[in-house]
């Protein structure tokens, strides 16, 4: 028998990039909360090492008992078997993933909120890919501008911005929309490949500007600028320059006095009166069962683990889940069609580029072949990719590079002297590609794997797709000629990559609309039949950009809960 | 003792200076005793080394993974080879710790290419010529040994291993005396960079620093 706490206002479930960022608004409003985290607090002074084998080895930063444990099946078809993946980076920690991603944070293009509407309206409906379920979002860029501002200038993003209330900026990005003002601090340090690579976008014609980045470019609410040591990639920050939410939005909840955090919390199911509302959450702490009543709950883990605790969460109203009874949790959901899908532009310098240090945010990005930022009339497809040149190479992955066909073999004393010359002189291109939602893609419970308590582990199913491999391709043969107009005299890639198995960039599954025939969620994030539950994290989301979500998975957190406060005020 | 970073470095980015580390080192080799030597600096630093492991595959599969793993990444004229570089004392390292259940893969392994071997010329996989070596090792790569299971995944984790010990952190026991770094030219593991550390076109001065005995205080 669950031991029953006292009833609290909101219980957060998951506090990391997303519950992380929602916990402060509500604080803010003087709403008592409870954080429910499945890890504990990081001690970036022990905790995070500048080890290659530390970091990306043995994962210690990118991980958790719980993660461990519930790692999803995967499959490329109906009639296949799923296999349970052997890790992600889906972590359990105060902060969680934010702790240990490249800190890269971008707003989406406004295109990307309405990709349908605006790819009919421009090309025609025969320009939408088939079997693709993709709906505009129930919200425009303009409705979540104000909600991106408060996550750059409260978690802290450096940037430089290239479109001021319609004001463009060509040092920025020219094809960003509106913002009411500047970011909070400038981009990053440049450095010199970051500026050749500058350079040569800027002689092809192409608008290149330096990628924002929620790290600290200079001292920033009693946190230092970086330090460009390079392992910000899987590690977490030593002196806590990366604007995690451990160190930014969470402590400042907690010293609000509303929040508090309860960690090594294992939430197993979220509970549903006999009218669908939800009354509270049930977890595990050592050994022990806990209710923790709530006048409303805020779903904030991996989209991978609110898609599987909606599922899970099964009651008389919500026999086949939590907000499923029109069979959408789990539908329209998919990986990013990124460097994990298969796309990557590699290139060999004919000399040293010295990018060993630095950050992977420490870039510079071309977004000229991203969005609907050209015409796509006559090619066949629509949206596009970013392209991203930057630094930080660790010692064991440079020496395990590909030999550009120079060397025969991999291994021996001709490859020996060729990585011992080259290691140095290679890098790869981050290439992200605009991905849409298809009905032969979704994720649901896996009739076979099961998690140490019994409960099925999430599977997700993925077919072919065709119009993301070919924007990739278009995309790829773009990056290469950036590449050679830089001076790289070998290059290799330039296929549009076969998809992802799963994606530390996972993207719906809960998704947000006004119908709910056809999502999971109101435009605020609350689920349709179940209106004191919201749902926050990248499950939500609609469509992914040409770049990575956290941003936009922190402003939408951000309303959500804002929403939360207005609704609880009201009652 | 505590060392506070940046003392003579530049940009505070001394992490663990490695003073007397070659010499201890290269005294560890011609002693024959890498194995027991704590794999970090012998002063100036904050962090306990890891105990001393015992080879969890033992001294007959040492010696094949040694002769491998110096086949893979031969001595030359550019430096020293894997296992001079410690890459055997990584990898028992590594299966003694956090890839545990690596160990009767890789001992099997070992042990079939050595019966390969004997089989084809009578000795051992570790008296044979180099190119003996070489050629059991390219079957085994290509998936034409028969007689070992997964050969091409036993290469694979062979080559990984490898890579993974001459070019990790000396505090896991490869990369001896910053050998693997001092090959590909990476200075060294820091707690900051300052531009000139971001500098193309020519190979950056050598640090020779490791990642641990930093004060990680966090500020």
């Amino acid at each position: 028998m669950a031991i029953k706490l006292p009833e609290t206002d909101v219980v957060v479930v998951g506090l990391g990039a997303a519950g992380g960022v929602a916990v402060l608004p509500l604080a803010w409003a003087g709403l008592k909360v409870i954080g429910l985290e499945a890890g504990t607090w990081m001690n970036p002074g022990q905790d995070y090492k500048p080890d290659e084998i530390h970091n990306n080895v043995r994962s210690l930063v990118t991980t958790g008992n719980k993660v461990a444990n519930e790692v999803p099946t995967f499959r490329t078809a109906p009639d296949h078997v799923a296999r349970q993946q052997p890790r992600h980076p889906m972590m359990n920690a105060v902060g969680g993933t934010s702790i240990h991603y490249h800190a890269q944070s971008w707003r989406l293009n406004p295109w990307d909120f309405k990709v349908k509407s605006a790819t009919v309206q421009r090309y025609g409906a025969s320009y939408l890919p088939e079997g693709s379920t993709v709906e505009d979002w129930p919200l425009r860029y303009e409705d979540l501008e104000p909600f991106y501002d408060h996550i750059e200038y409260e978690v802290g993003v450096s940037g430089k911005a290239g479109n001021i209330k319609g004001k463009i900026d060509p040092v920025g990005n020219i094809f960003e929309g509106p913002r009411q003002r500047e970011y909070p601090m400038p981009p990053l340090r440049s450095c010199e490949f970051v500026d050749h690579m500058t350079q040569a976008a800027r002689a092809l014609g192409y608008h290149p500007y330096r990628g924002p980045a929620a790290i600290n470019s200079q001292p920033y609410q009693g946190r230092p600028g970086c330090a460009f040591h390079g392992w910000c990639d899987r590690g977490g920050c030593h002196i806590r320059a990366k604007s995690s939410t451990d160190v930014t939005t969470i402590p400042r909840a907690v010293s609000t006095g509303n929040l508090r955090v309860v960690d090594n919390a294992n939430v197993r199911r979220i509970e549903t009166d006999n009218t669908g509302k939800a009354t509270g959450v049930t977890y595990l702490r050592d050994g022990k069962e806990y209710f923790q009543p709530a006048r409303a709950v805020l779903l904030g883990t991996y989209a991978y683990e609110n898609i599987r605790l909606l599922l899970l969460s099964q009651s008389s109203f919500h026999p086949n889940g939590l907000g499923n009874n029109r069979g959408q949790v789990g539908k329209h959901h998919f990986g990013h069609w990124d460097i994990q899908a298969g796309v990557a532009v590699s290139a060999l310098f004919p000399f040293d580029l010295n990018i060993w240090y630095g950050a992977i945010a420490q870039g510079v990005m071309v977004d000229d072949w991203a969005d609907d930022n050209f015409d796509h009339k006559g090619l066949g497809f629509i949206g596009g990719s970013s392209m991203h040149a930057y630094t930080e190479k660790h010692p064991i992955a440079a020496a395990a590079m590909g030999t550009f066909g120079k060397v025969p073999k991999r291994w021996g004393s001709e490859w020996k002297r060729f990585i011992a010359e080259n290691a140095g002189r290679w890098t790869t291109a981050y290439i992200q590609t605009n991905t849409l939602p298809y009905s032969n893609t979704w994720a649901d419970l896996d009739p076979n794997v099961r998690d140490p308590f019994g409960d099925p582990v999430l599977r997700i199913t993925s077919g072919p797709k065709v119009n993301e491999p070919k924007a990739a391709t278009f995309t790829s043969g773009k990056m290469i000629e950036w590449f050679r107009a830089a001076g790289a005299t070998e290059i290799v890639g330039g296929q549009g990559g076969t998809g992802p198995v799963l994606s530390t960039h996972a993207h719906g599954g809960t998704r947000m609309g006004v119908n709910p025939a056809t999502s999971v969620t109101d435009p605020f994030g609350f689920v349709h039949d179940c209106p004191n539950l919201g749902v926050i994290g990248g499950s939500v989301m609609c469509t992914a950009g040409a770049r990575n979500p956290t941003q936009t998975i922190q402003a939408l957190a951000w309303r959500t809960a804002e929403q939360l406060v207005r609704t609880l005020r009201h009652a | 003792m505590n060392k506070k970073s940046g003392s003579n470095l530049p940009a505070g980015g001394s992490v663990n200076r490695g003073m007397n580390r070659r010499e201890l080192l290269e005294t560890g080799i011609k002693a024959g005793a890498v194995a027991l030597i704590p794999l970090v600096d012998s002063g100036c630093t904050t962090e306990a080394p890891p105990p001393p492991v015992a080879t969890p595959l033992g001294a007959d599969h040492d010696r094949t993974l040694a002769a491998a793993a110096d086949r893979i990444l031969p001595a030359d004229e550019l430096g020293p080879g894997a296992s001079a570089a410690g890459v055997v004392h990584y990898i028992n390292r590594s299966l003694a710790e956090w890839n545990q259940a690596e160990l009767p893969m890789l001992r099997q392994g070992l042990a079939d290419i050595n019966e390969v071997a004997i089989a084809r010329h009578s000795y051992e996989f570790a008296a044979l010529t180099a190119e003996q070596q070489d050629l059991i090792l390219t079957e085994l790569e290509t998936g034409r040994l028969d007689k070992v299971a997964n050969g091409q995944l036993l290469f694979n984790r062979l080559l990984r291993l490898t890579l993974e010990g001459m070019f990790s952190d000396p505090y896991y026991g490869g990369n001896a005396g910053y050998a693997g770094w001092d090959l590909i030219g990476y200075p060294g593991a820091v707690l900051a960079s300052t531009p000139d550390m971001q500098k193309m076109r020519a190979r950056l001065p050598m640090l020779h620093t490791s990642g641990h005995g930093a004060e990680h205080d966090g500020h």
